[in-house]
């Protein structure tokens, strides 16, 4: 094996860079197909490169790309040191590292710990005999009495968390797909073993990895073994043995919980660098929908301060379906309606829809959401495709609708592929509204009225401090209950920022004493607003406006 | 002597003819101004019924019971009745005016009085009409008020603010037209005072049951009213 | 463009910028209520309680706001409504709350009184374009989360553009309504409101503009005749009509005013004047249209309100004799012939029949329309009499239950619907 060519470690060590990063999350096989096989690759990635640079973006999240059966997309792992040929090669994903490094991009991979895929050779050698080396790398059992607290987690498909290996004649346990077998974290060996993966990407650069799953990794009788103290002693080794090697590099833990349950994944400071802040995301969407500041206000208040060097990561849409699993009943019937026209358009217990059909294609909307996106406290992950208002295609089974083909050309395979469009591993969204000759790349590469050079207007613009990235947040409580305003300060600097989450005008007064003989500049554009006396601030927002104001003593 | 008489005769003949070709048209002219002052009297009058008419004056009047008080003395209507007395006080003073004419040195000064009066006769006038209004309005008024308060003797109440208040109008209206104005009021302040005293010693002595009943319904039974009476709403 | 009209927006605005900017904070609403109040700090936080949690559980999603026209109460009424808090929403079995809870509350401009409230509610609603909006009354001991949906529903959701309520009340209770204001409008109008001087009462954005444009004048502004003059105005422009049971009314406090001397001075004043006013919309009518009603209808027994017959048979003779000649003049020959008869002290016992009572109340709203006596004083001389007829009418009634007595309201609404040319022929009387 190759040591790291000087580029792929050519990134300078700065251990927060997360805290900063604007993150675009895609899939290797939807952003572009180099070799004419229907099926993205690395070696496609690495020609839009320059697109996710010029867009603005720091980081790169990809989907799982490794070896796999694909019964889970991907997350279902075959092999952990390797990439799925359908992708490239090994080299492919090293040059893509060293071209993304060298555009100041870090990359974040997926590692999904929990379990592996029964084709993995662990499990296949594990399986061999209840006698094998291997067989204590999972969890095996006589009976399926065992830890009955542990509730199933995808009840269409699974009667019980264990499944009986006919080979070995004994149960296994797995907290997902009968076909993906948890891995015994209870067995240093298999500690070691996850570490030695980790390093081995490490070592060649990756910067971070999205923890799939974590809260399910240790079992314990009696207990509904999830969040348990034995996990997170896990996650804190790796952590450990993170920091020893590999100082500058970062954990994002997946935990779909309420921010409360995420903050002991957070530990110290020792054990997760960031967590997705799940709660946040459908609650923006039920603000704008009931124009009233209260979901966004009232989440944010139950959001507890986390340690100074983690960070929330935080976003409108991702590659699984709009989660409603972290609301209340009331509110997710209330998003069910406000947002599924169609009952195809529900999921598990979410919507699979993208951000611009969410928002009915509404510019002024999607705008918004994005103005929230970029300025509320957390790393912001745009998911590809986004910045140009990319549609889905809810008739396409299970995710698959908001996986389609990146939309690069108006041409028949959406200038993703050299293939005939019928070879696409999925055919690209062809509706009247968001099909590839409405929404591209290329034209909105030639306005600069676009969504896509809006998107990196504001990304410039939040660039220009770290206030949004770094900075504290404190809500303005204007009467006005359809504006939702805060303040963002870091040091001396602060930036008011003002949403009008309604589809009308609104006049708010701002109290905003406290910052009285400041002169707020707007930050997009640079205009200079009044001088904040004693009196309530008074602004008019228009319909689903926005400002960021910076706030100076000239 | 025939001549002389025959002379005296002529001169005295001539002498009268001197007077009456002098009077004559004094007589003449006084016709002429009487006819003009009811030719003018006539026009006030037919002015004044339209003008009454026109601001509802009748309906005014009937909510406040001067109509019934009028029909039931056979009098006309209330603006009727002030647009004769416009004309007849109107026509009257033409008349006076008329004597004036004649130049008699005697009515001479009576008649500059009377001039000065009529102001008076009519302000005399106007407050006897509005304390008959007032009167039978504020009677009436606590007629009912009495009679829905279930006090004793509600008439006697009322009767009490009408003698009350026209005793006080007709006051006022003589003291207006200048008659003997200490008598007047001298009469006035006895009629008063008899009225109240008879108001007192009438509870004080006479209805001190009913003064005692009137007492207690406001104390005693106040509560127990209360909560047996009906509840409309 | 600067002209006389600027002057009469800011000096003549019913809203104070205190108040203009809460609503201004408000911003659009679906649905307003508005609890007009006057010293009723002691009862008004309940009220606002069960507002809310109407508000929460019948209508989550819709943007809701609760406004207090406060008449300038001294007791802190207005301090009680901000300071009520929900309490626990899974104990109160009110969902968690979508939005923010709006609830505002103001002086309003002008002296106490329900319809100076009212326009000050109706013009809020008009700013906040409600679509649709409910007057509830501060001192509501029996009012619950569900008056807010029965009243709101049929308007929100079935397009009527005013909702009465149908209470379910004492016996004996509200007599005045039973005798005189229901029958006697639902024979001018042909439409059977049943409770047209309710204190709570549901309407449309649609009727708020049209109230609003009419004006309310200092008369309507009396504490009772306001659901009156909703009511006829509401006929008069031809908006839907609906009501909604909403069970018992126990209210913590009678009117200040709620003698019966006053009351019926305004109220049948209020009415008598109404009719007047609206002359064209019913001489020609005839007959009666029944109201749509809505909500669940359930007993419940209430103690019969106490009725001292005796002393109301004594005042109401009293009242006959003393003012003979002032009924006189009101009265037609005939009806006062056998008013007067009847009120013989030498009678044994004192029938007032429906025809008498029906004949004399055409009478007093006749000649209160020809003016033949000074209006306030023909409506006091209208109390002696109707306080016989209470005392007939529940000497007669004493044993009868609720089917009964509202058979006997049926009856006496057909006898005025039947001598509704005797009324027209006394209303076009000459003077």
């Amino acid at each position: 094996m190759e040591k790291p060519t000087p580029e792929t470690a050519a990134l300078p060590v700065e251990p927060l860079w997360y805290k900063d990063a604007i993150i675009y999350q895609l899939h290797v096989r939807s952003f572009y197909d180099s070799n004419a096989d229907g099926v993205g690759d690395f070696r496609g990635l690495v020609q839009k490169l320059d697109y996710i640079q010029e867009l603005g973006a720091t980081a790169l999240w990809l989907l799982p790309f490794y070896p796999s059966p694909l019964r889970d997309d991907g997350y279902d792992i075959a092999d952990y040191t390797n990439v799925n040929p359908a992708y490239g090669t090994l080299d492919d994903f090293k040059t893509f590292l060293t071209e993304a490094h060298r555009r100041k991009l870090r990359v974040i991979t997926e590692l999904v710990l929990n379990h592996t895929s029964d084709q993995h050779s662990w499990f296949r050698e594990a399986r061999r005999s209840q006698n094998d080396p291997r067989r204590h790398w999972y969890v095996w059992s006589d009976t399926d009495e065992e830890y009955r607290d542990a509730r199933i987690i995808f009840t269409d498909t699974e009667m019980s968390n264990w499944a009986w290996d006919p080979v070995s004649k004994q149960y296994y346990w797995h907290r997902f797909f009968s076909h993906q077998p948890d891995l015994n974290y209870d067995n240093s060996e298999v500690r070691e073993a996850v570490w030695e993966v980790m390093k081995f990407w490490l070592e060649m650069g990756v910067d971070g990895f999205r923890l799939d799953a974590v809260p399910y990794l240790v079992e314990r009788e009696g207990t509904n073994c999830e969040n348990l103290p034995e996990t997170h002693a896990v996650l804190q080794f790796l952590r450990q043995r993170l920091d020893e090697h590999y100082p500058d590099r970062m954990f994002l833990a997946e935990a779909n919980q309420w921010p409360s349950d995420v903050l002991a994944y957070f530990s110290n400071g020792d054990e997760c660098h960031m967590a997705f802040h799940f709660p946040l995301m459908p609650r923006i969407f039920m603000a704008v929908k009931l124009e009233d500041r209260k979901p966004i206000v009232e989440i944010q208040e139950h959001t507890p301060a986390i340690p100074d060097a983690c960070q929330w990561a935080i976003f409108l849409r991702n590659h699984d379906e709009l989660t409603l699993e972290m609301v209340t009943d009331e509110e997710r019937d209330y998003m069910y309606d406000a947002y599924t026209t169609d009952p195809a358009m529900r999921l598990n217990v979410g919507i699979r829809r993208r951000l611009a059909p969410l928002l009915d294609g509404d510019r002024k909307r999607i705008e918004l959401m994005n103005g929230l996106l970029m300025s509320l406290p957390g790393t912001p992950i745009i998911y590809y495709g986004d910045e140009i208002g990319m549609g889905d295609n809810i008739f396409l089974g299970d995710r698959n609708g908001v996986r389609t083909p990146m939309q690069w050309t108006g041409g028949w395979t959406a200038g993703f592929s050299r293939s005939d469009p019928e070879r696409l591993y999925s055919p690209p969204v062809s509706n009247e509204l968001y099909n590839p000759k409405i929404v591209n790349v290329d034209s909105q590469s030639r306005s600069e009225h676009s969504l896509l050079a809006w998107t990196k207007r504001l990304i410039r613009t939040r660039k220009l401090s770290r206030v949004f990235s770094r900075g504290k947040m404190e809500f303005l409580s204007p009467a006005n209950h359809r504006v939702l305003a805060y303040v963002r300060t870091l040091g001396n600097e602060t930036v008011l920022v003002v949403n009008n989450l309604a589809s009308c005008a609104q006049a708010v007064e701002l109290d905003l004493r406290r910052f009285k003989g400041a002169i707020p500049t707007e930050m997009s554009g640079g205009s200079v607003f009044p001088r904040i006396g004693e009196l309530p601030y008074l602004l008019t927002v228009g319909s689903y406006q926005f400002y960021w104001f910076r706030l100076r003593r000239l | 002597m025939t001549e002389l008489i025959m002379h005296r005769l002529t001169g005295t003949l001539e002498n009268l003819l001197g007077v009456a070709a002098d009077f004559l048209p004094k007589v003449l002219a006084m016709l002429i101004v009487v006819a003009l002052g009811w030719v003018i009297a006539l026009a006030v009058k037919a002015a004044l019924k339209r003008i009454l008419t026109m601001l509802k004056f009748d309906a005014f009047s009937a909510d406040s019971g001067v109509s019934q008080t009028l029909r039931k003395t056979g009098l006309p209507s209330p603006s009727e009745l002030l647009a004769r007395i416009a004309f007849w006080v109107i026509w009257v003073c033409f008349m006076v005016l008329g004597l004036g004419v004649l130049g008699i040195v005697e009515f001479q000064q009576e008649i500059a009085s009377f001039f000065q009066f009529v102001p008076h006769i009519f302000i005399a006038l106007l407050i006897l009409f509005i304390g008959i209004l007032a009167a039978n309005f504020f009677s009436r008024a606590a007629l009912l008020a009495a009679v829905n308060a279930d006090l004793p003797t509600p008439r006697l109440l009322s009767g009490s603010v009408r003698l009350l208040i026209l005793i006080l109008t007709v006051t006022m209206a003589l003291e207006q037209i200048g008659l003997a104005r200490n008598t007047v009021l001298l009469a006035f302040s006895i009629t008063f005072g008899a009225v109240m005293l008879g108001l007192a010693i009438a509870f004080g002595l006479g209805g001190q049951h009913a003064a005692r009943r009137l007492l207690e319904k406001y104390t005693v039974e106040r509560e127990r009213e209360k909560e047996e009476d009906i509840s409309p709403l | 463009m600067a002209g006389p009209n600027d002057n009469t927006i800011t000096d003549e605005s019913l809203f104070s910028d205190e108040f203009l900017r809460q609503l201004i904070a408000v911003g659009e609403v679906d649905l307003l209520v508005g609890i007009p109040s006057l010293n009723n700090a002691n009862t008004i936080g309940h009220v606002v309680q069960a507002v809310h949690l109407g508000f929460a559980k019948y209508f989550p999603r819709d943007r809701t706001v609760l406004l207090n026209a406060d008449g300038g109460s001294k007791d802190g009424t207005e301090e009680a409504v901000t300071s009520v808090s929900l309490g626990d929403p899974h104990r109160m079995l009110a969902p968690q709350l979508l939005r923010t809870m709006h609830r505002v509350t103001t002086r309003y401009r002008g002296a106490a009184g329900r319809g100076n409230a009212l326009r000050t509610i109706l013009a809020a609603a008009e700013l906040l374009r409600a679509k649709a909006c409910a007057i509830i009354s501060p001192d509501l001991l029996s009012i619950r989360p569900e008056w807010i949906d029965n009243l709101l529903r049929p308007v929100y959701k079935e397009q009527y553009d005013l909702v009465t309520p149908l209470y379910r009340r004492q016996k004996f209770d509200g007599l005045l309504i039973s005798n005189l204001v229901y029958p006697l409008m639902r024979a001018a109008y042909g439409l059977r409101v049943r409770e047209p001087l309710a204190g709570d009462f549901a309407f449309s954005g649609k009727l708020a503009s049209y109230l609003l444009e009419r004006g309310i004048s200092p008369e309507d502004a009396s504490p009772y005749g306001v659901g009156i003059w909703v009511v006829t105005k509401a006929i008069r422009g031809g908006l839907r009509l609906g009501q909604s049971f909403l069970g018992p009314r126990i209210r913590a406090s009678k009117d200040s005013t709620q003698d019966v001397v006053s009351m019926i001075r305004g109220v049948v004043g209020d009415l008598f004047r109404c009719l007047e006013a609206e002359e064209s919309l019913w001489l020609d009518a005839s007959g009666s249209q029944p109201v749509a009603s809505f909500g669940f209808s359930y007993d419940v027994i209430l103690e019969p309100v106490r009725v001292n017959r005796k002393r109301l048979i004594q005042m109401f003779r009293n009242g006959v004799t003393e003012l003979q000649d002032i009924l006189k003049t009101i009265l037609g020959e005939e009806t006062f012939g056998s008013v007067r008869e009847m009120a013989d002290p030498s009678r044994e016992r004192l029938h007032f029949p429906d025809e008498l009572w029906v004949k004399t109340v055409y009478d007093f709203a006749s000649a209160f329309h020809r003016s033949v006596l000074n209006r306030e004083h023909m409506m006091q001389a209208l109390i002696p009499i109707f306080r016989g007829r209470v005392a007939s009418f529940t000497l007669e009634r004493h044993s009868a239950d609720d089917n009964e007595l509202e058979a006997a309201i049926e009856d006496l609404c057909l006898a005025y619907e039947r001598l509704k040319p005797y009324w027209i022929e006394r209303w076009n009387l000459s003077r």
